[in-house]
């Protein structure tokens, strides 16, 4: 049974392990910073997935305007982790229904995130999510 | 899950700015620093706000399902009664916080951390506002005589020592007090206001959600710093702050978090009437354990910094050794921080001056159990009236010279100061000016 519910401080350490195990790299202070974003931001649109009481995934988002030139409330999809272990059961869809309906309540009418292009699996998992291409280009420089 | 702005009548309005000037001079600083810290934030406002699309049913006890009552009238007396005196009691934390925050404000030796709590500050100071907009936008008149102005008279006069927690009655000993603080009683605010979203008084449930959404950054803002101090303890014996210091702080704190809660066995009539949907033992329990896991994380980012050549797994499994009693490559679980017994240093509800001591153990010689508290508390705060009268209180109660229930009603220093500002000694918070289109709305970062 997969349970859904907004992050909270108490999270970052089960992030980091997510992150860890996906990256290898145990990143506290990064964490620490981004949940801290979030939470005073918006602390109910970010979600994280708790299988017996262990968290097990996190989606963190929220409903920004304006950007990009962008003036409709655009709900932004930015990190997202599944344990290994607890991939293929459904956690990632359930994080992500969940932020697309906050992200309505909040007035958004669209969902949007960028995927690197060395993400395949990222990218495969958003469009099974109904994600498609969007009307915008990511460019970049390097400096 | 949007919210409507409300502003007081101008002579509330005034009178929560000018407690500001005179308790809370930092306030304006938050605007300074607020592009640097919290970029793009919404901008914060000193405004009350109601959230909309609200369950408007009565959610618990024994009017479920009748409407909720939209003026204090329509309330049961019993439970318009007992509302007043949670309005009363949480903007008296409210303001008290901020007096408290304020006492070591300038202490801070991390610029975030002093700005986190600049914005706790001032959420605070809106949550106040906020109690004061339950109070005087509505008619209490059927539940009490006392005019609304003469309410928030008496709520803005309160100082530390005056209030009606004993948790908002001690002075912080340093900035760290503010961290611990706010990761301890902070949360106990969560699971009030959280427990108040069901209340059966309207205004007072649409209040709750946008404060618990600024509460859980006051979360964040002690246990993120907390988490931090752990892992510079764990690489440097010079930090700032050491295991032993932080302890002694949880120490301090955790036991007046318990209390806030109320007696354990009490909370059952305001399920009742339909004003929390939880009673005291059922909301601490969850509290505790939930303290638990926040000491569980902040020890792991303390275990992982002092073993940084362990995989996770060895990490974690190096973690529950040592908290079965184990010594992993020198860190015991002394080392690390842990959660007094519920009952250690308990001066009202079920366990009040019981000599319980820190890990359960139970003491028979008051000197001895005295001694055994001073030991696990901070250096500053063991010299402190507060604790001086503790000492008194507990010698009494044990001595049979002071019966356990006057012990426990009794605070320090209840000096209850006459509703003056500081400005002038005949002049009132709240004065009489004309009205306003609104109070103002003002906005610390246009």
């Amino acid at each position: 049974m997969t349970r859904i519910r907004p992050v909270t401080e108490l999270d970052i350490e089960a992030i980091c392990r997510i992150d860890e195990q996906i990256t290898g790299r145990y990143r506290p202070e990064v964490w620490e910073d981004r949940v801290a974003y979030y939470i005073r931001r918006d602390p109910d649109s970010s979600q994280v997935a708790e299988r017996d009481g262990r968290v097990v995934g996190f989606m963190l988002g929220e409903v920004r305007g304006g950007e990009f030139g962008m003036e409709e409330p655009t709900g932004w999809v930015e990190f997202l982790g599944v344990d290994p272990g607890a991939r293929g059961g459904g956690v990632g869809r359930a994080l992500i229904d969940a932020l697309a309906s906050r992200f309505k309540a909040k007035g958004a009418h669209v969902a949007r995130t960028m995927v690197r292009g060395e993400d395949a699996d990222i990218d495969a998992f958003m469009r099974r999510m109904g994600f498609g291409p969007a009307p915008v280009t990511a460019l970049e420089r390097r400096l | 899950m949007s919210d409507e702005i409300r502003m007081l009548p101008r002579a509330y309005h005034d009178a929560v700015e000018h407690w500001q000037r005179h308790n809370f001079p930092e306030y304006p600083e938050l605007a300074k620093r607020w592009e640097r810290y919290f970029p793009k934030d919404r901008e914060f406002c000193l405004c009350a706000r109601i959230e909309k699309d609200m369950p408007t049913e009565i959610q618990v006890g024994e009017h479920r399902g009748q409407p909720k009552a939209l003026v204090p009238a329509e309330l049961d007396p019993a439970a318009a009664e007992q509302l007043l005196a949670i309005i009363r009691a949480q903007a008296s934390t409210e303001f008290g916080s901020i007096q408290q925050h304020h006492g070591t404000f300038e202490r801070a030796n991390d610029p975030q951390d002093q700005t986190w709590v600049l914005r706790v500050m001032a959420e605070e100071l809106r949550h106040g506002y906020q109690m004061i907009h339950l109070l005087t936008s509505a008619d209490w008149s059927s539940v009490t005589d006392v005019k609304p102005a003469d309410m928030v008279e008496d709520i803005l006069s309160m100082q530390t020592g005056s209030h009606v927690l004993a948790a908002f009655n001690l002075e912080y000993d340093s900035f760290g007090d503010s961290i611990v603080f706010a990761a301890f009683i902070d949360r106990v605010g969560k699971y009030q206001l959280t427990m108040q979203k069901v209340n059966a008084y309207a205004p007072m449930a649409a209040s709750m959600p946008p404060m618990l959404r600024e509460e859980a950054f006051h979360l964040a803002a002690g246990v993120i710093p907390m988490r931090r101090w752990m892992e510079a303890a764990a690489r440097d014996r010079n930090a700032a702050m050491d295991v032993a210091t932080i302890q002694k702080m949880v120490n301090k704190w955790f036991a007046r978090g318990l209390e806030m809660f109320g007696d354990e066995r009490g909370g059952q009539t305001n399920v009742k009437l339909g004003l929390k949907d939880m009673a005291n033992r059922e909301a601490q329990d969850l509290y505790v354990a939930e303290c638990v896991k926040m000491l569980d994380d902040i020890n792991t980012r303390y275990v992982r910094a002092k073993l940084p050549h362990r995989s996770r797994d060895e990490a974690d499994a190096a973690y529950e050794r040592i908290t079965k009693g184990d010594t992993v490559e020198g860190i015991t679980r002394d080392d690390l921080l842990r959660l007094p017994d519920r009952r250690f240093f308990r001066r009202r509800g079920e366990p009040a001056f019981q000599m319980i001591g820190f890990d359960g153990e139970e003491l028979t010689d008051v000197e001895e159990y005295i001694a055994h508290c001073l030991e696990h508390l901070p250096q500053a705060y063991r010299a402190s009236i507060d604790t001086k009268h503790w000492m008194e209180m507990q010698r009494g109660v044990a001595g049979g010279t002071i019966e356990l229930k006057k012990a426990v009603a009794s605070m320090p220093r209840l000096a209850r100061v006459g509703g003056t500002c500081p400005c002038s000694k005949s002049v009132r918070w709240v004065i009489d000016v004309p009205e306003g289109p609104s109070g103002g709305g003002e906005r610390v970062n246009p």
